[in-house]
């Protein structure tokens, strides 16, 4: 009986020391942010801060810009997502809808092997064209490139769940009179929320994580992105760790609550997006 | 009555934008990086060919054999020290009921934040006057070490943190080929007397080879692409200890301007890359099964 029992537990004692592992940083981070000065922090790291001291966040958030990075952060992620799911979606439609089959399979091809072609590879050349662009210095610089990365796996996700849309519908829509255009917006669109919705999740989060287009191709402070941003922070406030505590939860908690809300569609699609890339 | 999925004009029209944006971020800054690898570029003079110029003088700089050695590392530790743990963490977590949803849920959770806070947040963790692994060590007597300014620590630091940001995106992808097995194999086995472990090493892990081929694969080609979280907590330092092929390229191209020199170190992460796959994908890596999630 005691067997049975010690082996039901061990696995939960192994899996607990792991999520610990997970867990400890962050409740580091957030007590220290809560701390008055270093001395604090040193002498009892895990003790639970002993006057709240929320007037780092306020600090931060006011006087040390984070707040520019972060809205800065938002409006491309929510921009370039948003961007890339119409656009993709569009694509996806064209490809795997409409009857122009021979250069539907090329353009496939074409985007597949895209996907080849690690991020890193390309950026010196894509930090030459910004700047040939005149893009250098602009959140154009950014929007573009991150928009554009995220085509590929976003059109093959897309198209993956479009090609399972029966046909019948579309059949009984054009018959009441839709055009195609009519058809992708009532129609298609409609039924593919859950595949989009996917999509966006993971190229928001992608833009929103992004360093290191966002470190090179920007220098100018007020339009820095949270990671970049977060790193400058760190780097004029050295020692004031409980002020760089407080940028970290700046900058992680709006994913966290997103998370905590949508933890199954974005494990599903980030994971989709890297196997089948 | 089919015309109208047949509108080319509507065809185009939902195509080209993406078209245009992935040829020219994409398939053209690739061409461009082949055409200036080959030159001696450096962002002010006009670029002059000059063969494989670059390629040889890269393979015998000893900053990039440098960089590649330390990729090497982080292919290594991933492959050989992350890989088992994530199939024994992602077995413990199939084989429970009880709060399986919370495990799955947790673990996943630093993969989905950015790198370069990940960065900071571990600096702060490796920190010799308040961080929290120092004071750990201390509990038991060991001197205060300078994780990330010791040239002896350095990388091992970095490895560290780079697990512990993807080692549970990993086991979320094992656990979900583990939670597809038919119930009644290991029932069959439990009957017929295997103990928990021998069903996960005779039973489990045989079935779970393809997905173990595709996360092996991806680690490789996470551990060729690491850049962001050496740039953020060491910048390649201390004296290049973590120095990795994409941080040298950037500095070189970034930092010097040698922009020819830079893409032909680019071109060679490139194919570095693909023969790592592609020898993995002969030797150990061979999968009848197709693997679809």
């Amino acid at each position: 009986m005691l067997l049975v029992k010690a082996r039901k537990t061990l696995p939960h004692i192994v899996l607990m020391i792991y999520v610990a592992a997970v867990l400890v940083p962050f409740v580091f981070v957030v007590f220290s942010s809560l701390k008055d000065n270093n001395i604090d922090i040193a002498e009892n790291p895990f003790g639970f801060p002993t006057e709240l001291v929320f007037q780092n966040y306020i600090d931060a958030w006011v006087s040390a810009k984070i707040s520019t990075y972060f809205f800065n952060s938002a409006y491309l992620s929510l921009t370039s997502g948003i961007a890339g799911v119409i656009l993709s979606a569009a694509t996806a439609f064209a490809l795997t809808r409409m009857k122009l089959l021979r250069t539907s399979k090329v353009i496939y091809q074409a985007v597949l092997i895209g996907m080849l072609i690690p991020s890193n590879v390309l950026f010196i050349a894509q930090y030459i064209l910004v700047s040939d662009l005149g893009l250098l210095n602009t959140h154009w610089s950014l929007f573009l490139p991150y928009t554009a990365g995220a085509l590929p796996i976003s059109v093959l996700l897309i198209a993956a769940f479009m090609k399972a849309i029966p046909a019948e519908l579309e059949e009984a829509a054009i018959v009441d009179g839709l055009g195609s255009i009519g058809l992708f917006f009532r129609i298609i669109m409609p039924v593919t929320v859950p595949a989009l919705v996917t999509v966006f999740i993971v190229n928001f989060l992608g833009v929103w994580n992004e360093y290191l287009l966002s470190n090179f191709f920007i220098s100018k402070d007020a339009l820095r992105t949270l990671p970049t941003g977060m790193v400058g922070f760190r780097d004029a406030y050295q020692t004031n760790y409980a002020y760089i505590c407080t940028g970290i939860v700046f900058s992680v908690l709006p994913v966290l609550i997103l998370y905590a809300f949508l933890q199954d569609k974005i494990i599903e699609g980030i994971t989709a997006g890297s196997v089948k890339g | 009555m089919r015309s109208a999925l047949r509108n080319p004009y509507v065809y185009a029209l939902f195509v080209i934008p993406t078209i245009g944006l992935y040829f020219l971020f994409t398939i053209y800054p690739m061409l461009s990086s082949a055409y200036y690898a080959f030159t001696d570029w450096d962002g002010l003079n006009d670029p002059k060919y000059i063969g494989f110029h670059n390629f040889t003088t890269a393979l015998q700089d000893p900053y990039f054999q440098n960089s590649i050695v330390n990729n090497m590392y982080f292919i290594l530790f991933s492959v050989f020290v992350q890989v088992p743990l994530i199939i024994m963490f992602a077995i413990l977590i199939g084989s429970v009921k009880r709060l399986q949803g919370f495990y799955k849920t947790t673990v996943f959770v630093p993969s989905i934040l950015s790198t370069a806070v990940i960065g900071i947040l571990w600096q702060f963790i490796y920190n010799p006057e308040v961080g929290i692994v120092n004071k750990f060590l201390g509990l038991f007597g060991i001197d205060t070490i300078y994780w990330l300014a010791d040239m002896r620590y350095a990388l091992w630091a970095i490895l560290i943190t780079n697990a512990w940001q993807w080692m549970g995106f990993y086991i979320v992808l094992v656990l979900a080929a583990i939670l597809a097995i038919p119930r009644e194999l290991n029932e069959a086995a439990e009957i017929d007397g295997a103990g928990g472990f021998q069903r996960a090493i005779r039973i489990t892990v045989p079935l779970i080879k393809p997905i173990i081929s595709v996360i092996v694969m991806l680690s490789i080609a996470g551990a060729m692409r690491v850049v962001d979280i050496v740039l953020v907590m060491t910048k390649g330092g201390p004296v290049s200890s973590t120095e990795v092929m994409a941080s040298y390229m950037v500095n070189r191209a970034i930092r010097y301007g040698e922009y020819g020199y830079g893409t032909s170190l680019a071109m060679l992460i490139f194919v570095i890359a693909l023969v790592l796959t592609a020898l993995y994908q002969l030797t150990f890596g061979r999968t009848k099964e197709e693997v679809t999630y």
